[in-house]
């Protein structure tokens, strides 16, 4: 691992898809500045599973929130795929988004009263997907989680398990260049929680998919390629 | 699997790839608001009732209006027929009286607004015997068209017809007071001759309606039958006009002596409007309209504000799904439109449901009232109706739109 990466890393044409160099975030309460992040350096290339740990309060959150987009750094660069990310206006960040990064969340978030084909046509309505180009891509990405049986079905009649997996296959959906987890096993049992990790594996092996998973649970950062500690805003490992 | 090649990620691709796919989109945005307004349905029903509720009655308010006027009118005789019109000639100095030729009739009939139009001759102090017994009572002759002129009907009997003022006929209408007082009522003075200027008139009916009473001590004759058999009766210098709404009243009333000047000599020609009862018509009837008005307004106003209560009461129970929609790409516009249709859709659908309310309450009143209203009319109001739910859907949706839309996904992600 090279978390020390300098401008001259800077090439789309390489394999790393996440480059984060000198990033800091600072919140303010009036005059007062709380460094929440602080000269983080990361590479994430593609096939990679880098694991983000840290106690409570250490910035994972922010952090994730900032390579999400979700976040403006206070400093730093940041690049996606060669993309410059932090130059891009709201909007061209959400059209970035949408078709780089996907998501998965800790409470799964599905929508409800949707079955599951809905929820993961939503991500691709937004891409501005043909209607009849998506059955294909919500099978397919349902497949990769085991879940093509599971495609007309409401999405409040699924175990938490096949809801983690869903969302897991909502995040695939778009066919991203790398996936931000926060927390993906902490709702979870042991049994359903290994089953999710070894879709995140079988997505980095075979799709190249890179990812970042925020965790504090030792079981998933055991099944990432790389762990990082984010301790006090200062990511190490 | 085979290694997915690299995404060539260009941003002005993309945004080019998002305007062009704009339409796509918002088509698809529409299918899922209809899809979740259906599924949380039992939310708006309150609102929707209130909106179909409101446009209903708007729809038949307006549609019918001029009919439920018309019908109005009709009952106004209790009020002194305030949208009847008293045209007469008064004698100026030794000149001769003028009065109402038939050509001028025809004439006042078809000014726009006049419903019915009548003539009458007079003949005050008329006498007759009955069983030794003299009675006094004033004597009108008149055309058919002078019981619809009054609404009258007959309390016994029938009245006169056209035909028989043709014809001539001699035959008498008389009033319930009259009949009572010669022939003891109203039943037994039907069939029974009455002895005029020593002709014989048979009674075929007694004055019936509300303003009857107003002639309770009269008798009548076709005005033919009276011009030619009546001594000393007038010629019909007094004529009644009908309008068919109080608001034809002020133009028929300022039309009438230019018609009747082009017609004849209109020497001492006097109009007699019954101003007072119609000014009164018109203030009940204003107050009754604003009334009407004021609560469909109130109640389409409390319908946006019910779909603004929960339009916002949504985007704050769906922080976490608008914060997770942003995290999946969706732009703030996205957001905007989805809850704006959202709105959309609820008033809109109330509306369509309001028209098929208002369709049927227009059809019922029609079969009530025996009104056939301009189906021009009701499309006008359709119109209305589904102009006025878009604005009430985006007056009362754009609000909570723009606030959902501008909410930030890092605060939105973290609402509990």
């Amino acid at each position: 691992m090279n978390n020390t990466a300098s401008q001259d890393n800077f090439t789309a044409a390489d394999d790393i898809v996440v480059l984060v160099s000198h990033l800091t975030k600072d919140y303010f309460n009036g005059e007062e500045k709380i460094p929440v992040l602080k000269d983080i350096n990361l590479e994430v290339r593609r096939g990679e599973m880098v694991a983000v740990m840290g106690p409570s309060g250490s910035g994972k959150s922010t952090l994730l929130f900032c390579l999400g987009l979700f976040q403006q750094p206070t400093s730093g660069v940041y690049r996606v795929a060669g993309v410059d990310v932090l130059s891009l206006t709201r909007t061209q960040q959400a059209l970035f988004r949408r078709e780089t990064v996907g998501f998965v969340f800790q409470t799964c978030d599905l929508l409800e009263n949707s079955t599951v084909y809905e929820n993961l046509e939503l991500p691709l309505i937004y891409a501005g997907v043909r209607k009849r180009e998506r059955p294909d891509r919500i099978r397919h990405a349902l497949d990769m989680v085991n879940l093509g049986h599971r495609i007309r079905q409401p999405s409040n009649r699924l175990s938490g398990g096949e809801r983690q997996r869903v969302s897991i296959a909502r995040a695939l959906v778009n066919d991203p260049e790398f996936i931000l987890a926060d927390e993906p096993t902490g709702q979870l049992d042991r049994e359903n929680s290994l089953r999710v990790l070894e879709y995140f594996q079988k997505i980095t092996d075979e799709a190249r998919t890179a990812m970042v998973v925020v965790t504090h649970d030792a079981m998933t950062s055991e099944h990432c390629t790389r762990k990082c500690v984010l301790s006090d805003g200062v990511l190490e490992g | 699997m085979a290694l997915k090649p690299r995404k060539n990620i260009r941003i002005e691709a993309l945004e080019r790839a998002g305007r062009s796919s704009a339409f796509r989109r918002y088509r698809d945005l529409i299918r899922v608001s209809v899809r979740e307004v259906v599924r949380k349905r039992r939310r708006y029903i309150g609102v929707v009732a209130a909106i179909a509720l409101s446009t209903a009655g708007f729809i038949v308010i307006i549609t019918m209006g001029n009919d439920l006027k018309k019908n109005f009118n009709n009952d106004l005789d209790l009020l002194g027929g305030a949208t009847i019109i008293n045209p007469y000639f008064e004698k100026k100095s030794y000149e001769r009286l003028e009065w109402f030729r038939p050509r001028t009739m025809e004439a006042i009939a078809k000014i726009p607004g006049v419903l019915s139009t009548t003539r009458v001759t007079l003949k005050t102090g008329a006498v007759t015997t009955w069983k030794d017994r003299l009675f006094g009572f004033n004597l009108v002759g008149v055309e058919a068209s002078y019981w619809n002129v009054f609404s009258f009907n007959a309390a016994e009997g029938r009245l006169f017809d056209d035909q028989d003022v043709a014809e001539g006929a001699k035959v008498v209408v008389v009033g319930t007071d009259l009949a009572r007082q010669i022939f003891g009522g109203d039943k037994e003075a039907i069939g029974q001759l009455l002895s005029i200027d020593d002709n014989l008139y048979r009674v075929v009916g007694i004055l019936g309606g509300v303003r009857a009473g107003d002639r309770s001590q009269f008798a009548f004759l076709p005005i033919t039958t009276a011009k030619a058999r009546v001594v000393g009766i007038s010629d019909p210098y007094s004529a009644y006009v009908r309008c068919a709404t109080w608001d034809d009243v002020v133009p028929v009333s300022k039309a009438l002596p230019q018609v009747v000047a082009a017609s004849q000599e209109d020497r001492g020609l006097q109009i007699n409007v019954a101003t007072e009862p119609l000014e009164q018509v018109k203030r009940i009837f204003w107050w009754v309209s604003l009334f009407i008005y004021s609560s469909i307004v109130a109640t389409m106003i409390l319908g946006g504000f019910g779909i603004w209560n929960i339009m916002m009461a949504a985007v704050v129970s769906r922080t976490r799904e608008i914060g997770l929609k942003k995290a999946m790409g969706a732009l703030d516009n996205d957001i905007l439109y989805q809850f704006l249709f959202e709105a959309l859709c609820v008033t809109t659908s109330a509306s369509l449901i309001g028209i098929l309310l208002g369709r049927i309450g227009v059809e019922y009143m029609s079969h009530l009232i025996g009104a056939n209203p301009p189906e021009g009319l009701f499309l006008m109001c359709l119109a209305g109706g589904l102009a006025f739910s878009i604005i009430l859907g985006v007056g009362s949706g754009l609000y909570p739109s723009i606030r959902a839309s501008r909410m930030q996904v890092v605060d939105a992600m973290r609402y509990e």
